[in-house]
């Protein structure tokens, strides 16, 4: 056990909770891919305890207090026992023969490595820094736990389901494991956010946003977005955080990006460009699967709020990104609505699967916009009148209602005249457009100057 | 390291209520005699009423006839209804004027005592003495054996085999085999002990029964059954006839006299249709209904009945504007669909979509926009209902007024609860875009009926002074006038959506 434990002490001595998360790691490191099973041999079930508890004492190069060496201890032996379940769900893997609750069995034993975890540091025995590897420890929990459900899901469709529940309905929880998962999490926020340490050097404070975050992941997995609203609410309530910007930049980043989507999905794009704002530009610049994140929710605000498309050079960064909204931009751009709708079709089952469907199909405003501009360019300057000059020409205001219609069925739309009418009208609503409709004339009467708002005409 | 222990073989197969034990319900009489019919069981399980009441006769000690031991008498009771039941024809007999077996045995008695039978072969008769019964009492038997007869039994036996019955007769009688011992030894009938151990421990966390040390030494449901009104835990097979019944709210267990079997219920709903409309009465009907869903839902009928049952208090309660009745059937009825059961998922989905477009909800509409295929998608009411959502979204209020007047089912319906806030935003729109326009105009853009109703719509709605006679039926309307006015109308018929909506 001695040599077992070797790689702990080292990270333990470091003081740093990453070297020691990896220690406490349900998966092998790739240098060493024996370790689990080597630690597993150290020991069995009746020694266990003892074996570790001998191995903490006699062991020179760690100075802890007895108390936290029992802490470690009790946390040392539960990863013990989860690493037993894992090497036998390996093994019955391997031999294709994985029970149906073996992944279960690895999750409740992980679960319970974390509760004794918590336990441990809500009663302050073990050293702050190890808030940060509890997260890495509930972040493998996450992991563990969807792919126990997953399991559990599997399992069930190949019985026989013949569904006479109580109810008419069954409402059999689909992910069990990780709304179970989810309440521990909830504990651990909860620990975080309520450490009465006045000094902030040593507060479980500095855990808040990382278990928030992965707080707001698992429940984002759940499809109970609603909830993550909860945790957003309790860190904005609490008055005694260390400032954000002396944050991890980590935690910040991802942070704002969920507080960025959830403002996002209930509608709030003011508020959703801002959030989204900072963490893109918070954001490492290597890091290219976050950035493109970011983007696919910043993309479609800044359509809203601002009408404004994002650059080819920026979207060609990301290849992900061209594929979503390439062709919707340059649609967009033409003013070419029926290459805007074929466009937002096809990338339909993507853009509902993130959620921003609605939302960009609300950017067809500005597609007809620009066609609608272009009409109106088209149809030149009126005639110079005595002593203007080339300086003073203006454009012709007046367009008949004809033009847009032939516009909008040159493009492929199927449109009434009436239609067309209210497709204006719409636009006058929404600002796009400065006018009014004159029916007796079926004609538009375009403002004479800027008629088009920020378009530069 | 599992929490849970691995149950016993027998307890960790059905999720699924399996086998209805003995089919008698319970009565004292029933508990007290001994389990003859339950002999019988792995034949045939359920009995129709009628034989039902016949057995609690034959055992009733007023109908006891001296001489003839218990025993003897049970043995005939098995053999005259094991008779009918192998031939099917339980139904053919007259159950409640059918002589008990006692009697039988006393006249069979009395006639072979004097030895002197006219055939001379009595006791070989014996062994199926029940022939000459049959034929004595109901002479037409044999000739009921052709073939409408054998349909009308088809039928009939369909429409008293509750669901579960039939098509999960191999599973139970597995089980049920499985159980067998156990169930002698245990002398309590074990009813918990088909779900799983998980299920329970909810069930148990749920009602909260007992402290921890409590519930583990004695489970409430371990303990022996005294109580005679107690239900099995299986679903209640119904015997109630009535049509018509008021809704109450269940709080405890159900009793078979209360709850009407399928074949009535399928009676019942036909009745309720042609009430509703011939009367109209909206309360008394979504009564009926609820308490007909009632019925099926604590006999576990989960069939295409089922699904038209939900289907049209659906359609009624739209019809009358009653969302929170129609959500709840809504509900059920997307679990029902998942199971293909048939009905009109197409239809349903429409309404949905219809629904989350009054809602207003970007989140659930989302979803649902995930949840379509592409076969749904090409549907005519879904894609109708996809088209009022999508017109919506882009503000084409004259497309959506199109639409509108197009609405097929009970669309309409739905879409009448968000049609007054959609017109405002379209006039909102117009006294946008648009200095004066005629009336007429707006009453085909807004899609009312006729000028008047869109006047007075005008006029209730800020417009009172903004439509101008110009003679000889003309009307313009000085909409921009007015277009404050409508936009904060608009906004107030958007910020709040009833979706209650109870009536």
């Amino acid at each position: 056990m001695q040599v077992a434990l070797e790689p702990f002490y080292e990270a333990y001595a470091s003081g740093l909770s990453v070297p020691v998360a990896e220690f406490l790691s349900p998966i092998a490191p790739a240098h060493n891919p024996g370790r689990l099973y080597d630690f597993y041999r150290a020991s069995n079930d009746d020694k266990l305890e003892g074996d570790v508890r001998y191995a903490l004492k006699y062991n020179k190069s760690t100075r802890m207090t007895n108390r936290e060496s029992g802490a470690w201890v009790d946390i040392l032996s539960g990863y013990w026992r989860a690493v037993k379940e894992i090497i036998k769900a390996d093994e019955a893997a391997n031999q294709g023969r994985l029970g149906e609750r073996q992944y279960v069995a690895v999750y409740d034993a992980w679960k319970d490595l974390t509760s004794t975890f918590i336990k441990h540091m809500s009663s302050g025995l073990l050293p702050t820094w190890a808030i940060f590897t509890l997260y890495f420890t509930a972040n493998h929990l996450r992991k563990i736990a969807i792919r126990a459900d997953e399991q559990l899901s599997k399992s069930k469709s190949a019985a026989p389901t013949t569904g006479y529940s109580d109810d008419i309905v069954s409402t059999g929880p689909q992910n069990q494991k990780l709304e179970e998962a989810a309440r521990v999490f909830n504990r651990i926020f909860a620990l975080c956010l309520g450490d009465r340490n006045p000094d902030m050097a040593d507060s479980r404070k500095w855990g808040v946003y990382c278990i928030a975050n992965l707080q707001f992941k698992t429940y984002f997995k759940l499809k109970a977005i609603s909830l993550s609203k909860n945790v957003v609410r309790s860190i904005e309530a609490q008055s005694d955080l260390p400032a954000f910007g002396l944050y991890p930049r980590a935690h910040r980043v991802t942070y704002k990006y969920y507080l960025g989507v959830l403002s996002f999905l209930q509608e709030d794009y003011k508020k959703a460009e801002s959030s989204l704002q900072e963490a893109w530009e918070t954001c490492w610049s290597p890091s290219q699967q976050n950035k493109s994140l970011i983007l696919t929710y910043l993309i479609p605000c800044r359509l809203i709020t601002q009408h404004q498309v994002p650059t080819a050079a920026l979207l060609a960064e990301a290849p992900r990104l061209e594929r979503y909204f390439g062709p919707l931009v340059s649609c967009i751009k033409r003013g070419d609505l029926t290459g805007f709708d074929k466009a937002l079709a096809d990338g339909e089952p993507e853009f509902v699967r993130r959620r921003i469907f609605l939302t960009l199909e609300r950017s067809r405003d500005i597609a007809l916009r620009n066609l609608l501009r272009k009409v109106y360019l088209a149809g030149g300057f009126e005639d110079l009148k005595e002593g203007q000059s080339e300086k003073d020409r203006i454009r012709k205001s007046r367009v008949p209602l004809a033009h847009f219609a032939a516009a909008l069925r040159m493009g492929g739309q199927v449109v009434e005249d009436d239609e067309v009418e209210c497709l204006l009208a719409n636009q006058i609503y929404k600002g796009l457009m400065k006018g009014y409709i004159s029916r007796e004339h079926a004609m538009v009467v375009l403002n004479k100057k800027g008629a088009f708002p920020n378009t530069g005409i | 390291m599992s929490l849970h222990p691995p149950p016993p073989a027998a307890w960790s197969q059905p999720m699924q209520p399996p086998a209805y034990n003995a089919v008698h319900p319970r009565t004292t009489m029933q508990s007290a005699s001994p389990p003859a019919p339950a002999d019988m069981a792995p034949k045939k399980v359920d009995w129709p009423p009628a034989v039902r009441q016949y057995v609690r006769r034959a055992f009733d000690p007023a109908n006891a006839i001296a001489g003839i031991s218990q025993a003897d008498m049970q043995e005939r009771l098995k053999d005259t209804i094991g008779y009918f039941a192998e031939r099917k024809s339980t139904d053919t007999i007259h159950w409640p004027t059918f002589p008990l077996p006692q009697q039988l045995l006393a006249d069979e008695r009395s006639k072979a005592a004097p030895g002197v039978h006219p055939n001379g072969f009595s006791h070989d008769l014996q062994p199926t003495p029940v022939n000459g019964a049959d034929e004595r009492t109901n002479p037409q038997s044999k000739k009921r054996k052709s073939q409408d007869a054998a349909e009308l039994q088809a039928e009939q036996t369909q429409a008293s085999v509750p669901p579960w019955r039939k098509t999960n007769l191999a599973s139970r009688m597995t089980y049920a085999q499985g159980h067998h011992d156990k169930r002698h030894k245990k002398n309590a009938p074990d009813a918990a002990s088909k779900f799983d151990q998980a299920e329970l421990d909810k069930r148990r966390q749920r009602f909260q029964l007992g402290n921890n040390n409590n519930t583990k030494t004695t489970p409430p449901w371990g303990s022996p059954r005294k109580d005679e009104d107690e239900v099995p835990a299986g679903p209640v097979v119904g015997t109630n006839q009535s049509l018509e019944k008021s809704y109450f709210r269940l709080t405890a267990p159900p009793k078979a006299e209360t709850v009407r079997p399928l074949h009535i219920l399928k009676k019942t709903l036909v009745r309720l249709a042609e009430k509703w409309k011939a009367e109209k009465n909206y309360n008394y009907i979504c009564n009926q209904f609820k308490s007909l869903r009632q019925d099926l839902t604590v006999q576990h009928i989960k069939n295409a009945f089922t699904v038209k049952v939900y289907e049209t208090h659906a359609r009624i309660s739209l019809e009358k504007g009653d969302l929170g009745e129609y959500n709840q059937c809504q509900t059920q009825l997307k679990a029902l669909y998942a199971q293909n059961l048939g009905g009109n998922p197409a239809e349903f989905k429409a309404y949905r979509i219809l629904y989350f477009v009054y809602t207003c909800n970007k989140t659930d509409m989302n979803d649902m926009l995930a949840e379509l295929t592409l076969a749904d998608k090409s549907h005519e009411v879904i894609k109708h209902a996809l088209d009022v959502r999508s017109s919506l979204a882009l503000g084409n209020y004259h497309k959506f007024f199109r639409l509108y007047l197009e609405a097929q089912n009970m669309g309409a319906y739905l879409m009448d609860m968000f049609i007054e806030r959609e017109r405002l935003n379209a006039l909102a729109n117009i006294s946008r875009g648009y200095l004066v326009v005629s009336l007429r105009f707006l009453t085909d853009e807004l899609g009312f009926d006729n000028d008047e109703t869109c006047r007075e719509f005008i006029e209730s709605h800020g417009g009172q002074n903004i439509v101008e006679d110009k003679g000889d039926h003309q009307y313009r309307v000085k909409v921009r006038e007015a277009a404050s006015q409508f936009d904060s109308l608009r906004a107030a018929a958007f910020s709040k959506v009833d979706i209650k909506g109870q009536i």
